[in-house]
C-alpha cells in the first residue's frame, strides 16, 4: 500500500471510521473530533504502525498553522525504511 | 445466556494469541461485537466485550475497546448501581480515566466519574464550592506524581532538614485526605510517588541524604505507614520499577501532553488502579483452582510415577515448578484459598502431595482438592459449591490450551488466564492480571484458610452427633458481640464488601461510611466474633442498625456462611433486642433485597417471627417485629462480653 494510504487507514481507524474522507491537504480542523486527545492518539497509533518515533517538536508541530496530513507522511518518510520516493 | 456461536471462535481466537501484539485478532472481534450490537444483543456483545479486556492491552486496542463501551452503553445496556468515582489528577488523567472505566466494566462495575482539570487537586480538595462536592463521590483517587510534592530537598540539606521536609509534605497529603474525607465522608485513593530514572547523584542516590530518590522513598514510606483505613495508597512506584522506569517516563508525552507515562504504560497503570477500586466494591477473587501435571510440576504423574515428575532442584524446569509452587504458597499464606482440579486418579494425584520430597504444597494448603475424569468445567462448579463461593471468585490455572478453552466455553465467569509454555512464566502471567487485590490483611485472612480445614473437623463431628442440640453443644461456642472499633474496622469492611449470600441488603459500606455510623449516636454497629473447640472463627458477623421513629431499622446484616447454622443470627437477634429496648424503642425493621447470590436468606426474617410489612415493585421486602412480648431466642453460644459502651 502507498504510504499515503496507509497513513489515511491508521487514522480512520482512530476515528474508528473507515469511509473518512481524508487527502494530503487535511488538517486537524477539518476533521470532526480531531482534538488534542485525538492528536495523541494518532500520534501513538502511527508510532506503533509503522514502528517510528516522532521527536517531541514533530509532534506539536503537527497542530500548528498550515500543517497537515501531508506534513505527516513527509515526516514519515524520513524515518520509515524505504519511505523515501 | 448462550456463549456459543460464530462469535466464539473468534474470542478463542483472540484469547488463545497470548500477549503482545493484538492490531490483528482485536478487529475480527469489533466486527462480531458491532453485529450482535445492531441485532440489539446486548448481554452478548458486553460478554464479548469484557473477554477482551485484558490486563496487557495495548494504547491504540484500548482505545478501540474504550468506543465500543461507549457504543454499548448509549444502546442501552443497562450496568450495576455505579460508584461515584472523582479523580482528580497532578497530570492529565484523560486517557487514564477512561481506562479506568473501561478496566472496572470488564470487572462487572461501573462508575460515574468526575474528572477534575489537571493541575487544581488542591483548590478542589479545599474549596468547598468546587466540582468535586458537587458531585458527592464516595470515592477519591489523588491521581498525582513525583512532581507534584513541594518540599524537595536541596542538596545542602542534611539529614534532620530532609527529615522536616518529609514530615512537611506528609502533613500536606494529610490534610487533604482528611479535608475530603470530613466533607464527604469518602473513601481516597492515594497514588505514592514514583522515583524518576535519572539520578543526579548516581549510586550514591540512595544514601545521600538530600538525593531526590532517597526522598522520595523516605515519603512513601511515611505515607503508607501515615494512611488511615479510609486511604488507600495505591503503588505507582512499584508499577514504574516493575516497567523499567526509563520505559515508564516517555518524556515526551509529558512535555507534550502532561501524560503521567508512556502510552504503553497507561493500560498497566489504570488496570492497577481498576484492580484497587473494584477490590474495594467486593469484586475480587477468592480462590485460585490448580490443575496437577505440567501445571505444579512437569510430567504427568499417572504415567511418569512419582520419582517421574520434574519438580525441585535436580532440573531446572524442575526448579521453575519449585518457584511457582512457591508462590501460590505464599498467596495461600495470606488468604488466597488453593483447590485442586486435575483429571488423574484421585489417590495417585494425592500420593505426590504426601509423599513428593520436594512438593512444598501439601494436602494441607488445598481446601477442596477434585481428581477424577469428570469435565473441569462440571468440576468447577462443584468446587465452587462446596467452599460456597461463586463461580466468579474462581481463578482457574491449566496448562493445557484445551482445558482452558473448555472452561472459558463452558463456566464463562471462571477467570482463565493465559499460561505461558514455559513454567518459569507462570508467576508472570498469573500475576499481571491482579486477581487478588487486598485493601488490607488482618488476621481472619489468615486464618481463612484453615478455617475450611476445621469445618471439614466439624462437619464430621456433626455427622457424629445423634441431634443438632447435642451437636452445638459439644461445639462449646463462645461469642462476643461488640460495637465496631478501630481494632475490627477493616475486617467489618472487609466482611461487607466480600458478603454475597447471607448478605440481607448488600449494601457495600465503605470504611468512610462505617467511621461516620460509628460516631453517630442513631446507630447500632455491631460485631460477633466466635471461637468453638476447634478454633477461632473470627470476626464473623455485622450488624448495622439506625433508630427511625420507634424502630430500630436494620440497614446491613451480614454472616459468614462458614457459621451457618450454629446460633448466631438468635445471638444476634438478642442483642439488637436488648439495644431497641434500652433505647426505649418498641419495633425492629428488617430488609430483604434480593440479589442472584442471597436467595439463602430470602426468609431470614420470617423464620425469626418477623411479620411481613411490605413489598416493593423490585422484590424488596420489609418486615417488622413486635418486641412488645419479647423473649430472649435459645442458642448454644456463651456470650463472653459485650462492649462496655454498648
Amino acid at each position: 500500500m502507498p504510504l499515503p494510504d496507509e497513513v489515511f487507514d491508521v487514522i480512520r481507524d482512530v476515528f474508528d471510521d473507515p469511509s473518512l474522507a481524508l487527502n494530503e491537504t487535511t488538517s486537524a480542523k477539518d476533521v470532526d473530533g480531531w482534538d488534542s486527545l485525538m492528536h495523541i492518539n494518532i500520534i501513538i497509533a502511527l508510532e506503533k504502525h509503522f514502528k517510528v518515533k516522532f521527536a517531541t517538536a514533530e509532534v506539536s508541530d503537527l497542530t500548528n498553522e498550515g500543517r497537515n496530513i501531508g506534513s505527516v507522511i513527509e515526516m514519515l518518510r524520513k524515518k520509515v525504511p524505504g519511505g523515501e520516493p | 445466556m448462550t456463549t456459543q456461536g460464530p462469535h466464539y471462535a473468534v474470542l478463542m481466537e483472540y484469547l488463545r494469541g497470548g500477549a503482545g501484539d493484538l492490531s490483528d485478532r482485536l478487529p475480527p472481534l469489533l466486527a462480531q461485537f458491532k453485529a450482535r450490537l445492531e441485532d440489539g444483543r446486548l448481554a452478548e456483545a458486553a460478554f464479548l466485550l469484557r473477554q477482551a479486556v485484558r490486563p496487557d492491552l495495548d494504547y491504540t486496542s484500548a482505545q478501540s475497546l474504550v468506543r465500543a463501551v461507549k457504543k454499548l452503553r448509549s444502546a442501552g445496556l443497562e450496568g450495576p448501581k455505579p460508584l461515584r468515582l472523582a479523580v482528580l489528577g497532578g497530570f492529565t488523567t484523560t486517557q487514564l480515566c477512561q481506562l479506568i472505566d473501561l478496566y472496572l466494566f470488564a470487572a462487572g462495575a461501573d462508575v460515574e466519574l468526575y474528572e477534575a482539570e489537571y493541575g487544581i487537586f488542591r483548590q478542589e480538595i479545599l474549596d468547598e464550592s468546587s466540582g468535586l462536592y458537587a458531585h458527592k463521590p464516595s470515592l477519591v483517587f489523588l491521581a498525582v506524581s513525583w512532581r507534584d510534592l513541594t518540599h524537595l530537598p536541596t542538596i545542602s540539606d542534611d539529614r534532620a532538614a530532609v527529615r522536616a521536609k518529609v514530615q512537611a509534605e506528609l502533613d500536606e497529603w494529610a490534610q487533604l485526605w482528611r479535608t475530603a474525607h470530613q466533607r464527604l465522608g469518602c473513601q481516597i485513593i492515594q497514588n505514592n510517588f514514583e522515583e524518576p530514572p535519572w539520578r543526579a547523584l548516581g549510586n550514591l542516590e540512595k544514601r545521600h541524604p538530600a538525593s531526590l530518590g532517597r526522598f522520595i522513598s523516605l515519603v512513601n514510606h511515611e505515607l503508607a505507614e501515615a494512611a488511615p483505613a479510609y486511604v488507600t495508597v495505591h503503588d505507582v512506584d512499584h508499577l514504574s520499577a516493575a516497567a523499567g522506569r526509563w520505559n515508564w517516563s516517555d518524556a515526551r508525552f509529558f512535555h507534550h501532553a502532561k501524560m503521567p507515562c508512556g502510552p504503553e504504560h497507561l493500560c498497566t497503570y489504570a488496570h492497577s488502579v481498576a484492580s484497587v477500586i473494584a477490590s474495594q466494591a467486593g469484586l475480587s477473587h477468592k480462590c485460585l483452582v490448580l490443575d496437577l501435571d505440567n501445571t505444579l510440576w512437569g510430567g504427568v504423574v499417572g504415567d511418569d510415577g512419582l520419582g517421574g515428575i520434574r519438580l525441585g532442584h535436580a532440573t531446572p524446569e524442575g526448579e521453575a515448578y519449585l518457584a511457582f509452587q512457591q508462590y501460590l504458597k505464599e498467596l495461600r499464606l495470606r488468604g488466597v484459598v488453593l483447590a485442586v482440579c486435575s483429571k488423574n486418579e484421585d489417590a495417585i494425584a494425592r500420593e505426590a502431595f504426601e509423599k513428593h520430597p520436594e512438593m512444598v504444597l501439601r494436602l494441607d494448603d488445598i481446601s477442596c482438592f477434585v481428581a477424577n475424569w469428570n469435565d473441569k468445567a462440571a468440576n468447577l462448579r462443584q468446587i465452587a459449591a462446596e467452599l460456597n463461593i461463586g463461580l466468579n471468585s474462581l481463578v482457574f490455572v491449566d496448562d493445557n490450551p484445551a482445558e482452558r478453552e473448555l472452561v472459558r466455553t463452558l463456566a464463562p465467569e471462571v477467570a482463565v488466564p493465559e499460561l505461558p509454555e514455559d513454567p518459569s512464566g507462570y508467576i508472570q502471567a498469573l500475576e499481571k492480571h491482579r486477581y487478588f487485590q487486598l485493601v488490607s490483611l488482618n488476621a481472619e485472612d489468615i486464618q481463612r484458610t484453615n478455617s475450611y480445614k476445621a469445618n471439614a473437623a466439624r462437619k464430621q463431628a456433626q455427622a457424629q452427633a445423634s441431634n443438632i442440640e447435642e451437636f452445638l453443644q459439644a461445639l462449646d461456642m463462645t461469642g462476643l458481640v461488640q460495637d465496631v472499633n478501630e481494632h475490627s474496622l477493616e475486617r467489618t469492611v472487609q466482611l461487607l464488601q466480600r458478603s454475597n449470600q447471607f448478605n440481607l441488603t448488600t449494601r457495600r459500606h465503605t470504611a468512610a461510611q462505617v467511621m461516620a455510623m460509628m460516631s453517630d449516636p442513631a446507630w447500632e454497629t455491631t460485631t460477633i466474633t466466635l471461637k468453638d473447640r476447634y478454633g477461632d472463627n473470627g470476626l464473623i458477623s455485622v450488624l448495622l442498625a439506625r433508630r427511625e421513629g420507634r424502630a430500630l431499622v436494620i440497614d446491613t446484616w451480614v454472616m459468614s456462611c462458614r457459621v451457618l447454622k450454629r446460633g448466631v443470627e438468635h445471638l444476634a437477634l438478642n442483642h439488637l433486642a436488648r439495644q431497641a429496648a434500652r433505647r426505649g424503642l418498641d419495633r425492629l425493621r428488617g430488609e430483604y433485597i434480593p440479589t442472584p447470590k442471597n436467595i439463602l436468606v430470602k426468609d431470614h426474617y420470617a423464620s425469626l417471627g418477623f411479620a411481613p410489612a411490605g413489598t416493593d415493585t423490585d422484590g424488596r421486602t420489609w418486615w417488622e417485629l413486635d418486641l412488645a412480648d419479647w423473649t430472649d431466642r435459645p442458642h448454644f453460644i456463651k456470650e463472653t462480653a459485650t462492649d462496655a459502651t454498648a
